[in-house]
């Protein structure tokens, strides 16, 4: 024994120079003759440790294929160790030696018939470890056998075989039925047999993405959740993994599928644990938020959770990337729990940084105080990294829990006092920040800001610095003399610092135009003549030319009002998230980001999304969903809820802007006073109506008043547009089914009948002529006429309103169906819808008002100057981070690249370049919204798939979902 | 699905290759080791990637033991298996070591292949397993009880103690097979508190996470009962008894183990299986029965000559007769120790002062005066100053106030058998800020 373990040192340090071959091969020579010998030796005690002697040299990566033949004769032996080494020496070699891996098959077969149940199993599982692929006929028969083996242990392994021979000829297995016995072992009477088949069935599901292999239905899932009580840990996670695959019917069946998981969260394996918070986290999406059990659930989840904290570091850390997903998804869960995530003094850099993250996210008002306290406290330990970390976490506090600025401040403050230069630097840029957040609020702390000026030498720190003066220049008495400080080294400054101090000068200037004239003279004449950088030099051309021509523009345009920064900015995009919380506890929950991004080849990737929000989206579509009497069988996922519904109407101030009337009643008179009010409102519309119709657009004064949308301007810019497109309209008569370029769906109906009293209304959208149009049928199925027709939106993602009244002049009498088309313009006040091309419709007649929501297809959004430059492309291409971008499947879809590109024309969606690889067409394409919202595509075309890909990449991620559903339903039309 | 999985020496030695899938070469072990020493201190070593390849791996008995893996398997369920799989290597070679492996490597393949079916986790519990494994371990020293130079973990009063040493448990599963060798089992307790004192003197946070973990070299033994204190209570509102309860927040079980008495006698039964794991883990937060166990009276000051000044008083509040062994560490020195055991050394590359005290006995007091130059050193830098942070381990003690109440085993072994219960807390982090 001690010899060849000494021998192995040696082999050591061959494996370490592999490359050094002439030196391995003269060495080689003898030591292969030796083992030759001895492997062919009569005494089974040395053929044992000759193979043993083959193996050690084979996992050095010592060449000893030439012993082949010698190896495979030792393999008809009764002694199963022996036998054992040499299954493993073939399964190494076979690869390499095709031809000779054949000469062990006899063998192979025998022992699959052998008595002994190990052997059986044995050699079922070398057999589907040789991947050579003339072995796999012969291993067929066996293989049938061993499926329904009398021995659990032979049949648990006969199902992994299958997946192994699945890998190497799909084919063949499908031939040979394999499928469907393996399918049948699910019902096996041994967990472990279950385990096993469920595992391979799950990864030959991944390969074929359309198949119905494993074919989850009520019964199936029954017996996985008895098998799962009865199965090893590791047979548990393969059982829960495919659970999180099955979309259960309703609440009720979800309900108690959770019930019967959630005995594995105290389990003492992790991965067990893990694997059943994902399924939880995936299955309460249908829950009711309202029910008991989703309490009870919520609160089982915490302390699992908190004990995979006391895991090893790398454990905590993988265990810290799947809370930081849980708890922007569902922060009540972990709310009570904010001390288990301080930092430990010990803890590894990496877990501090995520624990870091953690606590932020759970910070709220009520524990606000302990937190900076902790946080104080790490800014005055010794590692740089963290330090800093911790100093940026008290200014994203200060963002996202507005009662605690002050107390930020103060605490950013006092470690300024400290002078450690890097705290100082760190809390400077934070401040900044702050300073976006709440403007002309903490202005007293710049005189302790501007005594560290001299200190600072990071870029960062220095152009958040000089922000700071420029914005502020008014009440800083030397702002000139600091920023001429910083001039004199200008070339030196990092770019980032140079742009900034460009900006911030001419800020000061335009706020003290006397003193400062000199100063920004210099600084435009550095910036434009003497630098290098075209950013620089075209800023400071910009800032020139605005200074030279009006200065007043330039006042308005360099001291504009900033959006101010919200928290939001680092969360994790809602969808991506969704799509993670389906991958907790894999790579993806680790890495943040989908398997599409890291795992490549064959396997189809399929974006998996939460049941409950994937169901939102095609329910509202159903027209019924929207009508106003509180229906309550609507989901409360589509519209918030009816409540909600009344108050954002309510705030639309429907009423004249003369009366202050009394503010709207609270809950209980809601509906009554939303209907009064709305009345009230829709009757001075009416009003308006008997004013001159046509071009003028006579109501939009009032409307604009009424939306409280900007004056004047915008109205009179969108007169001559909106007029043509009426003009449009009268010549089109119907306006509906004409082809002009652009797609637009078919009608659907908004409105029911039933719904709407006898008035139905069903409608579409649609982009003619640069204007963006709701066309309508209103049908009278009620016994009486119907007069004064009106028609109102609510808030919406992209501002839509009625550019003009609705347009019935007659009265509509009983079955009589009109035609209306009413333009629309962008200059609405905006509100986040969910889904984001839901609009929500009030409607008036002479006997009700009648609500709806619908969606429109966001394409009608679409500009006509939506075409960018090519060099303009390809910068904001790279410049929005990959985050922002999202993937999508256009499915059978029949069109060649050109075809593809012409259609999207139609509908403003302009092809910028075009580039084929590989057969495999891309084309780069470009979009803008109304609102100014730049969509950039990238759209790959293969020629005879049906099956397109588009990546879209969008400042405003949220967008991407519905420009895609326009992509689907533009190239499908 | 684990692709790969390759055992590493610390010098990148390959010990052990075993390929399940054949996604990708042998060439990636190179490609790993590169990666994992190029690793900086503030990235996570967990999961790196190479091409479509991710390794994880850990660190046990100084190799690496690396898995590989192509699709979007999860980390967790595959540190948790190499972590069982280091286990079943030390249950069978007897200890982790380059030297056990090297000499087990049949072995090793053989567990390989029976853990492990086309990447797919099939078992890791030594009772399966030791149906199908063939090979016989080889040891690398014939074990023995009294064999000194092995005792670390309860320090050289052991033997006196009667105590068997932290290593007595560490011999292979099947030497148990020979009618000869010793049956034994080991019962530890082990508990980890991690402390926060802020700096006036209020307790901030207190945890303590502990485990029961079971040693078992027994050939025959069908059914063990361990019993706790009777008032053990789980979770904030349950009460037992009167008097002081043993209470922790949540507790978890292995799978083995059966509930039935616990409810009512606070019961563990279950069925030991050859080799090491743990029975039960539980946490504790907050709400600790006894005042901790350490108290630091820190004093820092700068004084006429610019040096800065630390006066620590430390206090020890445990029961007396209870001596510990203690590594306080705390912001470059001249120094004046309480007594001439103790020593203390600056380092300057991490900025700490190392206090080492070998023994402090339960309600006696130690103090250390530090006096040190530090240049330009203003008001503002002593805010710099602190944390002190205490290492710690305390045999025989247990922070929770869990105790083993017996230890029953059936049936009734006939030959000598001894059987062990040993406590001991460890600190995991003691931080008292100044």
């Amino acid at each position: 024994m001690q010899e060849w373990a000494s021998q192995l040192c040696e082999n050591r340090q061959f494996g370490s120079k592999m490359t050094d071959s002439k030196y391995f091969t003269t060495t080689k020579k003898g030591e292969i003759f030796e083992l030759k010998a001895e492997l062919n030796s009569d005494k089974k005690e040395k053929k044992k440790e000759a193979v043993k002697k083959v193996i050690a040299s084979m996992t050095v990566g010592k060449d000893v294929s030439a012993l082949f033949p010698d190896v495979v004769n030792c393999m008809q032996t009764d002694n199963l160790e022996l036998k054992k080494l040499v299954y493993l020496y073939l399964m190494n070699y076979a690869k390499s030696q095709p031809d000779m891996a054949i000469m062990a098959v006899n063998t192979f077969v025998k022992d699959c018939e052998d008595p002994n149940p190990l052997i059986r199993a044995l050699a079922v599982r070398t057999m589907g470890c040789i991947r050579v692929d003339k072995i796999t006929e012969y291993l067929c028969e066996p293989l049938r056998k061993c499926l329904k083996d009398e021995d659990p242990y032979v049949r648990k392994t006969a199902a992994v075989c299958v997946a192994k021979l699945h890998d190497i000829n799909a084919q063949l297995v499908e031939d040979q039925g394999f499928l469907d016995t393996l399918k049948d072992l699910i019902s096996d009477s041994n967990p472990m047999v279950v385990a096993n088949a469920v595992a391979a069935l799950s990864e030959i599901a991944e390969s074929h993405p359309n198949s119905n292999l494993l074919d989850l239905n009520p019964q199936t899932i029954n017996k996985l959740l008895t098998a799962l009580n009865e199965c090893t840990e590791w047979g548990q996670i393969f059982i829960l993994d495919c659970l999180a695959n099955y979309t259960p019917r309703d609440d009720r069946e979800s309900q108690s599928i959770c019930e019967r998981v959630t005995p594995r969260l105290s389990h003492a394996n992790s991965a067990v644990v893990l694997s059943a918070v994902k399924v939880l986290m995936k299955f309460m999406e249908m829950l009711p938020k309202d029910l008991d059990y989703y309490g009870t659930l919520l609160k089982k989840l915490a302390p699992p959770l908190v004990t995979l904290l006391s895991a090893e570091p790398e454990l905590q850390y993988v265990a810290l990337r799947n809370i930081n997903l849980i708890v922007q998804r569902r922060p009540e869960i972990l709310k009570h729990e904010m001390k288990v995530f301080f930092v430990k003094y010990n803890d590894p850099i990496y877990v501090k940084l995520e624990k870091l993250d953690i606590m932020i996210r759970l910070a709220s008002q009520a524990n606000i105080a302990q937190v900076l306290a902790e946080l104080k406290e790490y800014a005055t330990e010794v590692d740089v990294d963290f330090v800093r970390k911790a100093v940026r976490a008290i200014g994203r506090c200060a963002i996202k829990v507005e009662q605690s600025a002050e107390r930020c401040v103060s605490t950013l403050l006092d470690l300024i006092q400290t002078k450690v230069n890097y705290v100082v630097q760190e809390a400077i840029v934070v401040i900044k920040d702050i300073f976006r957040k709440y403007p002309n609020k903490y202005e007293s702390v710049i005189a302790t800001l501007c005594e560290n000026l001299d200190s600072l030498d990071e870029p960062e720190a220095r152009a958040a610095m000089i922000w700071i003066v420029g914005e502020y220049a008014e009440r800083i008495d030397n702002a000139d003399e600091l920023l001429e400080s910083f001039l004199e080294g200008f070339h030196d400054e990092s770019t980032q610092v140079q742009l900034q101090l460009l900006t911030a000068i001419v800020k000061l200037f335009l706020k003290k135009p006397t003193e400062t004239q000199e100063l920004v003279q210099q600084v435009l004449s550095l910036a434009t003549q003497d630098s290098d950088n075209p950013d620089l030099r075209d800023r400071g051309y910009i800032y020139w030319r605005l200074l030279s021509t009006d200065p007043v523009a330039a006042k308005e345009v360099v001291l504009a009002e900033k959006p101010l920064i919200s928290e939001e900015t680092d969360l994790i995009e809602p969808t991506l998230l969704e799509e993670l919380i389906c991958h907790i506890g894999t790579l993806a929950s680790v890495y943040h980001k989908p398997p599409s991004a890291f795992v490549e080849g064959s396997r189809g990737v399929q974006h998996k999304r939460l049941p409950g929000s994937a169901g939102s989206g095609e329910s509202v579509e159903s027209p019924d969903t929207g009508s106003a009497a509180g229906v309550s069988d609507a989901p409360p996922a589509v519209i918030p809820s009816q409540g909600d519904l009344l108050g954002d109407l309510l705030n639309l101030d429907l009423t004249p802007p003369a009366t202050t009337g009394p503010p709207p009643p609270a809950t209980s008179g809601m509906q009554l006073g939303a209907m009064d009010l709305l009345g009230g409102g829709l009757d001075s519309l009416m009003g308006d109506e008997s004013e001159p119709l046509g071009g003028d657009l006579g109501g939009s004064s009032a409307m604009g008043a009424g939306f409280g949308a900007p004056p004047a301007a915008p109205a009179a810019s969108f007169s001559a547009p909106v007029s043509g497109g009426l003009d449009d309209l009268f010549d089109l008569g119907g306006g509906v089914g004409m082809p002009m370029g652009a797609y637009s769906p078919p009608k659907t109906v908004w409105l029911p009948a039933m719904k709407g009293k006898g008035l139905e209304i069903s409608g579409t959208f649609a982009r003619r002529a640069g204007v963006i149009q709701m066309e309508m049928t209103l049908t009278n199925k009620a016994m009486s006429v119907m007069t004064d027709f009106a028609i109102q939106f609510n808030r919406n993602s992209f501002g839509l309103a009625p550019a003009g009244p609705l347009q019935v002049l007659t009265p509509l009498s009983p079955n009589q169906s009109i035609e209306v088309t009413l333009p629309l313009n962008t200059v609405g006040p905006v509100m986040k819808m969910d889904p984001l091309n839901n609009l929500q419709v009030a409607v008036k007649n002479n006997i009700d008002v009648f609500y709806f929501s619908c969606q429109y297809p966001i394409s009608m959004l679409f500009v006509e100057d939506g075409k960018m430059e090519r060099q303009v492309f390809l910068a904001t291409w790279k410049d929005i981070s990959n985050d922002n971008e999202a993937q999508f499947q256009i499915k059978d879809c029949h069109l060649s690249s050109d075809a593809v590109s012409n259609k999207l024309q139609g509908s403003n969606i302009f092809t910028i370049a075009k580039r084929t690889v590989d057969g495999q067409d891309m084309l780069y394409q470009s979009t803008k919204l109304s609102n100014g919202i730049w969509v950039l595509a990238e759209l790959r075309v293969q020629t005879g798939n049906p099956t397109f890909t588009v990546c879209l990449k969008c400042r405003a991620p949220e967008v991407s979902q519905c420009v895609f559903q326009s992509y689907d339903a533009v190239l499908k039309n | 699905m684990i692709s790969q999985l390759f055992i590493l020496s610390s010098k990148g030695d390959h010990l052990i290759y075993k390929d399940y899938r054949g996604e990708a070469g042998s060439d990636v072990i190179d490609v790993f080791y590169e990666k994992v020493t190029a690793l900086t201190g503030d990235q996570p070593p967990v999961v790196m990637s190479h091409k479509d390849l991710h390794f994880v791996h850990i660190r046990q008995g100084g190799l690496y033991w690396v898995a590989t893996t192509t699709a979007d398997s999860s980390p967790f369920s595959i540190i948790e298996f190499l972590n069982r799989l280091s286990g079943l290597v030390k249950d069978y070679c007897g200890s982790l070591s380059e030297k056990a492996i090297q000499m087990n490597f049949a072995l090793i393949y053989e567990l390989l292949d029976e853990v492990l079916d086309y990447g797919y986790v099939q078992t890791t519990s030594s009772d399966v397993l030791k149906n199908f494994i063939q090979s016989e371990a080889v040891s690398s020293k014939p074990f023995s009880l009294f064999d000194l130079s092995n005792v670390g973990l309860f320090g050289a009063e052991t033997q006196q103690n009667k105590v068997a040493p932290s290593s007595a448990a560490t011999r292979p599963i099947q030497s148990s097979r020979d009618p000869g060798g010793k049956s034994e089992i080991f019962v530890d307790v082990i508990e980890k508190m991690s402390v926060v004192i802020g700096s006036n003197g209020v307790l901030m946070k207190a945890d303590i996470e502990g485990e029961i973990r079971v040693k078992c070299y027994m050939p025959s033994c069908s059914e063990m009962r361990i019993g706790l204190n009777e008032e053990f209570s789980v979770g904030k509102s349950q009460l037992r008894g009167y008097g002081a309860a043993v209470r922790v927040d949540e507790c978890s079980f292995h799978q083995s183990v059966q509930l039935d008495e616990f409810q009512s006698h606070r019961i563990l039964r279950l069925c030991p299986s050859q080799g090491e794991h743990t029975v039960m883990q539980y946490r504790l937060s907050d709400e600790l029965p006894s005042a901790p166990p350490f108290r630091l009276f820190p004093s820092v000051e700068r004084d006429s000559a610019g040096r800065l000044l630390m006066y620590l008083k430390l206090r020890c509040d445990l029961p007396p007769k209870r001596s510990v062994s203690l590594l306080p560490e705390g912001a470059g020195l001249s120094q004046e120790l309480s007594s001439p055991d103790q020593s203390a050394e600056l380092q300057l590359q991490n900025r700490t002062v190392f206090w080492k005290i070998p023994r402090l006995c339960g309600g006696t007091q130690l103090s250390a005066l530090f006096k040190l130059d530090v240049p330009g050193l203003s008001s503002a830098s002593m805010l710099e100053v602190g944390p002190v942070g205490l290492s710690f381990e305390l045999p025989k003690w247990t922070g929770t106030g869990l105790q083993i109440r017996f230890l029953r085993l059936s049936p009734v072994h006939p030959g000598p058998s001894q059987r062990w219960v040993r406590y001991v807390t460890h600190s995991d982090s003691y931080i008292i800020r100044i």
